[in-house]
């Protein structure tokens, strides 16, 4: 009798802790593919508010760089495609996004040779905003990725990936961009 | 991986386990000393500390606030500022945008306050503010918010109360000792007894002298530690050491003082603001690393960004096998290349930027803006009387009309 | 801030992007420290001489002109000579906060500038400086 209340109490014992492991590390990838998922609308806003400066930095420049007409539209268009790009899934949108980063880098570039248009008080203020929106830009993606990394590691290492087999827990998909322009740009190696 | 930094230090948590009980024995043998009981000594400190620890938690954030006249400002006061500090909110990953506040000081010096990463304020002096580059605020600005996001400023904090009541219970009880409050002194004859009481009189005298010190001591220690995690962290988030580094430069550059600077918060700051001249290098009484080690440190990251990077030129710089950063921290990091120096367009030099820190100042003492037109500009101040100002350059007699 | 030798109303004068502070009473002018290193910078003057620390070790000089206490810090300022050509009597912060030309001092500037062509040295330069700003007095 006295065997049978010890063997019942490592029995619940274990399975409390089973059970607390579960709860444990179900509760911690939850936790994890929101912070993914946060990460990832942290993006999106950011993209969004790029789209948003272009039509008022066109504006702005226009009157300055009558004799760069292409480089000016290779920023609308790309723009434009990066807007239709929104919501057909993560690789697709960062290409498209590359693609506008590396045109606005060529504008930005031009703009060197009109100290008139540099000079321009409306024109230094969109700047800052726009050198700060690409560094949120690539700030969101840093924070993206270091999250998808994190949850990957706990999906995918025992033995919370045990758990996240049971509940089914995909592994992530990283923001890599893979523009001419940003290729250069060190980024954190997945290896 | 950051997640992990702020759990599992041991060797924090045993400091501040250490700085508890000593002010457990403090207020033990005092009690022990001046009023006969020991538990009511016990009693007394703890029930000074909660009511500290319980104003600091609620109300020291505008308390230091209020004692550095901090001004926050609003995104169009300085939209650089504000967006670099946003751009270090995303990247480390921070619930909320901190406020920004603005300290009129020439002395270069930042800090952060705030119980949590989602009620939090970063403050920078007009000083620092004007001699920065954008790579170097965002690298003060990401070491500041490394202290949001790893809860340096509340463990600080109670730090620091912890402290301030073992040093409040010392002056007190060496006040009442030698004021004829002493248990030991009222009892005149001397017995079996005498001899246990001259024993815990002199633990409480010993006491009194050590424990200030001791605490003081480890508290520093903790502070240091905590500098070093949020330089690393720093140069984690902005992925450019050399950011921090050079503004730690500049910063080592100045002399002055600040003003309106409070002891207590000294660990909040980016730099210990009561450093005085020629004090020595590796000092055991200093809240913060000597500044020269840590741009050491952040120049030996060999084109690397990430913790590990960190911890490894930390070893080499100081000559050590022994780390700062918590081993689970550096578990499942993947290395991080760090940024290399680029251009940024546009930026303001040196005069602009001193010029858009004075403007705004300026605007916030309510002085009115004359423009002459021979392109002096003046700046009234409230209180000028009169319709109009002479310009000292070309004398002419602008009108007083547009002022607040 | 109040102007540290009449307790007059102080406005700032920005000319060329370098704050002045003037006393719009006595005409006197306050140089801050920062200020004077940007102008430093600017016409890159990069000698110690123009550092206001280094000022401030300069020999005490005897002057009869009342003592001044500095419009930052409040403590009692040293009185020394700045430039050769023209010798310039100043108030300077011992903790190094900035410099205070009297309204006398200035006006002083402005009549010496008249006979002379460029100043050979550091200090001269931001003395003509100050003596380009304050044109006109009144
Ligand atoms: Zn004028
Ligand atoms: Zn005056
Ligand atoms: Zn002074």
């Amino acid at each position: 009798m006295g065997i049978g209340i010890i063997v019942l109490i490592v029995v619940l014992a274990v399975l409390f802790l089973v059970i607390g492991f579960i709860w444990m590390t179900y509760n911690g990838l939850v936790r994890l593919r929101n912070q993914v998922k946060n990460a990832w609308a942290q993006i999106d806003v950011q993209l969004k508010r790029r789209h948003d400066l272009i039509p008022n930095l066109m504006e702005t420049v226009k009157g300055y760089m009558k004799h760069e007409r292409e480089t000016l539209e290779a920023v609308t268009s790309a723009r434009n495609l990066a807007q239709k790009a929104i919501g057909t899934g993560v690789g697709a949108q960062a290409k498209a996004e590359g693609e506008l980063s590396s045109a606005l880098s060529r504008l930005l570039a031009v703009v060197e040779n009109y100290p008139d248009l540099k000079a321009n008080q409306n024109f230094m203020a969109l700047q800052e905003e726009l050198t700060s929106t690409e560094n949120k830009i690539s700030f969101s993606r840093q924070y993206y990725n270091d999250s998808v990394l994190t949850y990957n590691n706990k999906t995918q290492m025992v033995p919370s990936n045990i758990i996240a087999g049971m509940f089914g827990f995909k592994t992530g998909e990283f923001f890599e961009v893979t523009a001419a322009a940003e290729r250069e740009a060190p980024k954190v190696s997945f290896g | 991986m950051w997640e992990q930094i702020r759990s599992n230090q041991t060797r924090t948590l045993v400091l501040v386990v250490a700085m508890g009980l000593l002010l457990l024995l403090v207020g033990y043998f005092l009690g022990e000393a001046i009023f006969g009981s020991g538990i009511g000594g016990l009693v007394v400190a703890i029930l000074i500390w909660v009511v500290m620890n319980l104003f600091a938690y609620f109300q020291g954030d505008s308390m230091i606030l209020a004692i550095s006249r901090a001004r926050k400002i609003s995104p169009d006061d300085h939209p650089r500022l504000y967006n670099v500090v946003e751009e270090m909110k995303i990247a480390s990953g921070l619930p909320k945008i901190p406020d920004i506040y603005i300290i009129d000081d020439p002395s270069p010096n930042a800090f952060a306050v705030g119980r949590d990463p989602s009620r939090a304020s970063v403050a920078i002096t007009s000083g620092l503010l004007e001699r920065l580059n954008r790579d170097e605020l965002q690298g003060v600005m990401a070491h500041e918010i490394s202290h949001i996001k790893n809860r340096d400023v509340l463990l600080m904090t109670f730090c620091s109360v912890l402290l301030g009541t073992i040093v409040i219970l010392a002056w007190f009880g060496s006040r009442m000792m030698l004021f004829g409050g002493a248990r030991g002194g009222r009892r005149s004859s001397g017995g079996g007894g005498g001899y246990a009481t001259l024993i815990i009189v002199a633990v409480a005298i010993l006491l009194m002298i050590l424990a200030p010190i001791a605490a003081q001591l480890i508290y520093y220690a903790i502070s240091r530690k905590r500098e070093y995690l949020a330089d690393a962290s720093g140069a984690l988030y902005t992925r450019y050491p050399e950011g921090l580094a050079s503004a730690l430069e500049k910063i080592a550059g100045s002399t002055q003082e600040l003003k309106t600077a409070n002891q207590a918060f000294a660990p909040m700051y980016i730099i210990n603001p009561f450093r005085s001249k020629g004090r020595a290098a590796s000092d055991l009484t200093s809240t913060h690393p000597p500044i020269s080690e840590r741009v050491r440190i952040l120049r030996s990251m060999a084109g690397g960004a990430s913790l590990a990077a960190y911890e490894k030129a930390y070893q080499e710089v100081r000559g050590s096998g022994r780390g700062v950063i918590p081993p689970s921290a550096l578990v499942g990091e993947t290395p991080v290349a760090a940024r290399k120096a680029e251009a940024v367009p546009a930026e303001p030099g040196k005069v602009e930027r001193a010029r858009e820190t004075s403007d705004l100042l300026w605007k916030y003492s309510n002085y009115g803006l004359v423009n002459c037109e021979c392109g002096t500009k003046l700046r009234v101040p409230p209180k000028l009387r009169g319709s109009s100002i002479r310009c000292p350059h070309c004398g002419r007699v602008n009108p007083l009309s547009s002022r607040p | 801030m109040d102007c540290p030798a009449c307790k007059g109303v102080v406005v700032v004068v920005e000319y060329q992007r370098i704050e002045l502070d003037y006393c719009t009473k006595c005409y006197g002018v306050w140089f801050d420290a920062g200020e004077l290193s940007l102008l430093a910078e600017r016409l890159d003057l990069r000698g110690a001489a123009l550092d206001v620390n280094q000022i401030a070790a300069l020999p005490e000089k005897k002057a009869a002109e009342k003592a001044r206490g500095c419009p930052i810090c409040r403590k009692k300022m040293k009185k020394v000579t700045l430039g050769s050509a023209p010798e310039v009597l100043v108030d300077v912060c011992t903790r190094g906060d900035g410099l205070w030309f009297d309204g006398g001092e200035v006006g002083q500037v402005l009549g010496q500038l008249k006979d002379k062509g460029a100043a050979a040295d550091e200090q001269g330069r931001v003395i003509d400086f100050l003596g380009e700003v304050f044109h006109v007095r009144g």
